[in-house]
């Protein structure tokens, strides 16, 4: 609550305007009633000027409250929008700096429904709940004087149905929050299962599950019957209780206000204000029941907000301008060990850590290649991560030119190590623009050229808009191969010093990752490179190869040696020729 | 001309889409004339209570007392010196017929909207399960989910707010209009004329709210979908040291967003505004122009503040009818695309399907061809048997067509020449079902539903027991893992089996179809290489799966190569080479090449 104070506090000054116009449409439009009063008053004493006085007022008080009415609304419902706007950018801005820990913590999904639903109970408390807040209870302390000043008893017994009203709304607006969120799973989970069983559509129709499939739909849908229907249940009140409360009071006036206007106590014209005055509070009324639950969803949704905000991940970025590091190029694992469980609090029961890297020891110096092969698990990709800080070390450091990473600034590391990572992630945005990822200033020709090196020639030749074509969501048009391609594309745009290859060919035939492999390996000659691969037989050109078995280092050394050994690597190397030779004819 | 013709088309379609609606909701048709009924009973009730006032007013609190109406007097008779309690009950009864009506129309229009649209979904889900595997290459399930839970919304308001609302305001209105003149044609007359500058507001808000809630559903839309992408994506950000930028893109996204939002906010107060200040406006007109009236007692006290009250309840209906009309509008657009999935035709089934005499597991393809798309040929002339209980492996480059032969033997494609029998029988005579519980698939990617790991080895088979699908896994070698998890088989499985490996999955899914037990096995064997200790289990398991059936494995492990009754070597959708090991290795072709090459691999190195 603190923190959306203080987002509260900048627009202060669009608050106190936009209140301040409340306060006048209140006092306008409870000024009606009295003036309506006074006009039947005057048609009662037959005095046709007053009545025409009156008239006037009433229209100078409707156009007035409009204006006023008008501008207290947008300017405070506004005040909302920006504060969203601000809270959502400020999210964002805080999410980009939190580490792969979080991301694994908490799904894109619920991070989603955080940025999206509960954003909107916030921004609703404070539009809403500020409007509400302020009108209603200034309009009932204005109609109460009123009314007072004209009849304290018919007063009395007429407010009754509205303490009713006010209360029954309150538990009433809870519980079809409740349903109402209910309501929203329910459809949540339609989606989710029609997501499922088409995504597995083959599945479906190989084991023949059509039948299975569509009996869980009707069940889901069942279900959401009935929490549609409790909702309807309750909200089908809402409107009668309202509409209801407003004539009960208006019985009341009615009746006992009809007897004392027999018994010349008050007069047909404050019989009118009273009829009047009641059926303007019947809605704020209702609105300060609701928004008081707005205001209860919208202080836990806050709070979800704030845990987010409270996140600080370990590999926090920190604001250095991302320059890249002059560096020779020198990188070493020294005697680096890691387990995913180690700085995960909670979860050590007792048990020893599985590392899923042991005591690694590697130097690559400046210039070299280095080739690190092993099966899925072996722990390939945690050497990359760490190198790139996406994880720390368990024990061990792993330097730069000597230099602890952790020592030197995260931007500057980062913007320095290039990664082609396993998955090729991409943007839904033109392909150009996906090349320059990572530099935005880069110029057409240098993208042009990345892409080249990648081998993406012919793909873009063939491709509707070539490089300004759009690539569907996460790159869902293009195929796998292409995808890697262009995700080493984007890297020789980045041009980084360290250059690092995770796996990243992993989806095109072994004779494309070849020639791509060997273009790439001219245009960053030079420059120390990381290879990552499960095939052995892409990598036999490399200064060092290790091969990675349970997180170990368990053979080391150039091909030649590899091969002469007759070890793991060995065993891999003709594997796999055999199996291409096999997938190629 | 010819714009009259296009619209008159436009409401023929209308029409037919109205019609398929209402086709969904005339099983619930009893509720639903009920709730059409109660309609017009809720306006008399609503209406009935200024005129009560009125007459309140009039008979007892005017000084100028005014003769009762006909029907009322024996009411008031009976109730003597009550005669305010007797009209504050008739009030009651009113408030009460009121309150009655509305729930009951409210609540059964509500349950019309959600069952029929329920059914509606449901047939669509039915419908769309149904449909070719082309259709789905084409498209995206993101689509589907959006036609089969927003599309069937937007037609759901229509049927519980939409359509009907709008005659029972028309109606309310209309009634207030003969009420009023009755009363008073003058004083009518000159309340009426709020009504122009209200509907002249009410359309110029409309026209360009319009513009700007599209707008605003575009920007959102925009918003939400670079937020989830960079959610997904931030290792990419980070690594990138994009972070700088992917903000200030956000930043560009979210002010747009904000910018249609306050515009939309600024228009809707400004709406919400006019029309109070209009109701205002009117009731000085009434007092203005009424009050002279009843100083000159041309009508009477009562009627003023009749008037008043009545001008109060013309407002909400006029309101809300443009907004209904939108409702519509786009309920339509919505109907109009699930009309279009609709007629997407599902796979075609024999009318008669073959009974299948001879039942040991054959396959044959004669001759076949196949496309994906038309010009380019996936299999070209493709012959080849697979005997009862034989073990066949395809070999080949990746688009080659092994998958395809898969695809087609399982019907999820039919050929565009030749043909495929199974057990002697052409597979577009068969049973579908039949056909497709005769030949149990195994695919590279598995696919696991979220649920439990009994659920997914059962799928839907509530025969399985448990002991079954204990047998299952164990000689899937899955069930060592499964039983060291907490849950044991009840271990809860995540969306897509993302809590289990590649291994365990893999395993899994051998299981599955071991408890699926087909007389056919077809197997796109993973590539994936997983660690050595699950490599030995997946090869036991695989041993387990193939016995006793006949088997086309399109094959990636050698040992499997070596092991199976023959191997078929596929290039470019022909069939190059094809023979038992003995036979290949006895040819000197392709195979013994590949056969020398794995055992000089165990000579010493060259």
């Amino acid at each position: 609550m603190k923190r959306l104070l203080r987002y509260i506090a900048r627009y202060w000054h669009r608050y106190a305007f936009g209140i301040l116009c409340t306060l006048a449409t209140a006092a306008l439009g409870m000024a009606i009633p009295y003036l309506v009063r006074d006009a039947i008053n005057a048609i009662q004493s037959h005095d046709y000027a007053q009545l025409a006085f009156i008239v006037k007022l009433i229209c100078a008080a409707a156009i007035l409250g409009g204006v006023a009415r008008w501008f207290s609304r947008f300017v405070i419902f506004n005040c909302g929008r920006d504060i969203e706007y601000n809270l959502r950018n400020d999210l964002f801005a805080h999410l980009v700096k939190l580490g792969p820990d979080f991301y694994e913590r908490l799904k894109t999904g619920d991070l989603m429904s955080r940025l999206v639903n509960d954003l909107t109970a916030v921004r609703m408390m404070i539009g809403m709940g500020v409007l509400s807040f302020t009108t209603t209870p200034l309009m009932w302390v204005l109609s109460l004087t009123v009314m007072l000043s004209l009849s304290p008893r018919l007063t009395l017994a007429s407010i009754a149905p509205y303490l009713v009203l006010f209360f029954v709304m309150y538990r009433l607006s809870r519980s079809i929050m409740e349903r109402s969120l209910r309501v929203q799973e329910g459809i949540g989970a339609i989606g989710a299962k029609i997501q499922e069983s088409l995504s597995g559509i083959h599945i479906v129709k190989a084991y023949t599950l059509e039948e299975h499939q569509a009996s869980q739909f009707r069940e889901l849908n069942h279900g959401y019957n009935e929490q549609g229907l409790a909702l309807a249940r309750i909200r089908g009140v809402l409107l009668p209780l309202i509409n209801g409360a407003a004539a009960a009071a208006t019985m009341i006036v009615l009746i006992y206000g009809g007897a004392l206007v027999m018994a010349h106590h008050i007069s047909i014209g404050d019989l009118v204000a009273f009829m009047s005055y009641l059926v303007a509070l019947a809605w704020p009324t209702t609105s300060l029941g609701w928004t008081i639950s707005l205001y209860q969803r919208g202080k836990a949704s806050m709070k979800r907000l704030n845990e987010i905000f409270e996140n600080t991940s370990t590999t926090m970025i920190a604001e250095d301008g991302a320059l890249r590091l002059e560096v020779t190029g020198e990188v070493r694992w020294e005697y680096v060990s890691f387990s995913y469980f180690a700085n995960r609090n909670g979860s050590g029961n007792g048990a020893a850590p599985a590392y899923a890297l042991r005591n690694i020891d590697v130097t690559v110096r400046p210039g070299e290649k280095l080739a690190i092969v092993g099966r899925t698990g072996a722990g390939k990709s945690t050497m990359v991560k760490l190198l790139t800080r996406m994880i720390e070390p368990t024990v061990g450091r792993v330097t730069i030119d000597g230099v602890d990473i952790r020592e030197l600034p995260l931007g500057g590391l980062r913007r320095t190590v290039g990664v082609v990572p396993q998955e090729p992630l991409l943007f839904s945005d033109t392909l150009a623009r996906n090349v320059a990822f990572g530099r935005i200033d880069a110029t057409p020709a240098e993208v042009a050229e990345a892409a080249h090196v990648a081998g993406l020639d012919s793909d873009i030749a063939m491709m509707p808009r070539g490089l300004d074509t759009v690539v569907g969501e996460r790159g869902m048009s293009l195929s796998g191969g292409q995808k890697q391609r262009v995700t080493i594309a984007r890297l020789l745009a980045y041009n980084p010093a360290i250059v690092v290859l995770d796996d990243a060919l992993s989806s095109v035939d072994t004779e494309t990752e070849r020639a791509v492999l060997e273009s790439l390996g001219q245009s960053v000659r030079g420059r120390t490179t990381i290879v990552v691969s499960h095939r052995a037989s892409t990598v036999r050109d490399a200064d060092q190869i290790i091969v990675l078995d349970e997180g170990v280092i368990a053979e080391r050394g150039t091909h030649e040696e590899l091969m002469a050994r007759r070890g793991i690597y060995a065993g891999l190397f003709h594997r796999q020729l055999l199996e291409e030779e096999l997938t190629r004819y | 001309m010819e714009v009259g013709r296009e619209e008159k088309l436009a409401r023929v379609r209308e029409l037919t889409l109205l019609k398929r609606v209402w086709g969904f909701v005339r099983p619930y048709r009893v509720p639903f004339w009920i709730s059409v009924i109660l309609m017009p009973l809720n306006t008399m009730f609503a209406l009935s209570q200024p005129y009560l006032v009125k007459l309140t007013i009039d008979l007892f609190l005017d000084p100028r007392h005014r003769p009762a109406p006909a029907w009322l007097r024996p009411t008031l008779h009976a109730a003597g010196a009550h005669g305010l309690l007797a009209m504050g009950t008739l009030y009651i009864v009113m408030l009460l017929g009121e309150f009655a009506t509305f729930y009951g129309q409210f609540y059964l229009t509500m349950m019309v909207a959600q069952y029929s649209m329920s059914d509606l979904r449901t047939a669509l889900f039915n419908h769309v399960e149904r449909l070719p595997m082309a259709f789905f290459d084409r498209t995206p399930v993101g689509r589907l989910v959006s036609r089969m839970t927003t599309d069937i919304d937007a037609i759901s308001e229509m049927v519980n707010a939409g359509s009907l609302t709008i005659f029972n305001d028309v109606l309310k209105l209309f009634t207030i209009v003969v009420i009023m003149l009755t009363f008073n044609v003058r004083l009518a007359l000159w309340t009426l004329c709020a009504i122009p500058p209200l509907l002249i507001m009410v359309n110029f808000f409309r026209v360009r709210a319009r513009v700007v809630y599209r707008e605003i559903r575009e920007r959102l839309a925009a918003l939400n979908a670079y937020l989830a992408e960079s959610l997904a994506g931030m290792s990419v950000i980070q690594l990138f040291t994009r972070e700088r930028e992917s903000r200030r893109e956000f930043d560009e996204l979210n002010l747009r967003a904000r910018e249609s939002l306050m515009l939309a906010n600024i228009y809707e107060a400004g709406l919400f505004s006019w029309v109070e200040a209009l109701s205002s406006i009117t009731i000085a007109i009434i007092l203005w122009v009424g009050g002279g009236d009843v100083i000159r007692t041309l009508i009477s006290l009562g009627t003023l503040v009749a008037f008043m009250e009545y001008a109060q309840k013309f407002f909400n209906p006029l309101r809300e009818m443009s907004q209904k009309y939108t409702v519509l509008q786009s309920s339509l657009v919505a109907m109009e695309r699930i009309e279009a999935l609709l007629q997407e035709k599902p796979i075609p089934r024999p009318a008669t399907p073959a009974r299948i005499v001879d039942r040991r597991g054959s396959i044959v393809f004669e001759h076949v061809e196949f496309a994906y798309r038309p010009g380019e040929p996936v299999l070209k002339d493709l012959s080849l048997t697979v005997e009862p209980g034989q073990k066949v492996a395809i070999v080949g480059p990746t688009g080659s067509g092994k998958t395809t032969i898969i695809k087609l033997l399982t019907r999820f494609y039919d050929v565009n020449a030749g043909r495929i029998l199974v057990d002697g029988v052409d597979v577009r005579e068969w049973d579908l079902t039949e056909l497709r519980r005769t030949i149990g698939l195994v695919q590279q990617d598995v696919f696991l539903f979220a649920g439990d790991i009994l659920e997914n080895i059962r799928l839907g088979r509530v025969e399985l027991d448990d002991s079954a699908v204990r047998a299952a896994l164990g000689r899937a070698q899955a069930l060592r893992f499964i039983e060291q998890m907490p849950a044991g088989l009840r271990e809860e499985v995540h969306e897509r089996g993302a809590n289990f490996s590649a291994g365990q999955r893999q395993l899994m899914s051998f299981a599955r179809a071991l408890a699926y037990d087909p007389r056919i096995l077809v197997m796109d064997e993973a590539t994936s290489s997983v660690d050595s200790e699950t490599e030995h289990l997946v090869q036991l398991a695989l041993e387990q799966l193939l016995s006793g059936r006949t088997a086309l494995i399109i094959a990636h492990r050698l040992s499997t190569i070596q092991s199976s009754d023959r191997i078929l070597v596929l290039s470019n959708g022909t069939l190059r080479e094809s023979g038992t090991h003995q036979e290949l290795l006895d040819r000197r072709g392709l195979y013994y090449r590949l056969f020398e090459l794995q055992y000089g691999a165990a000579e010493p190195a060259e």
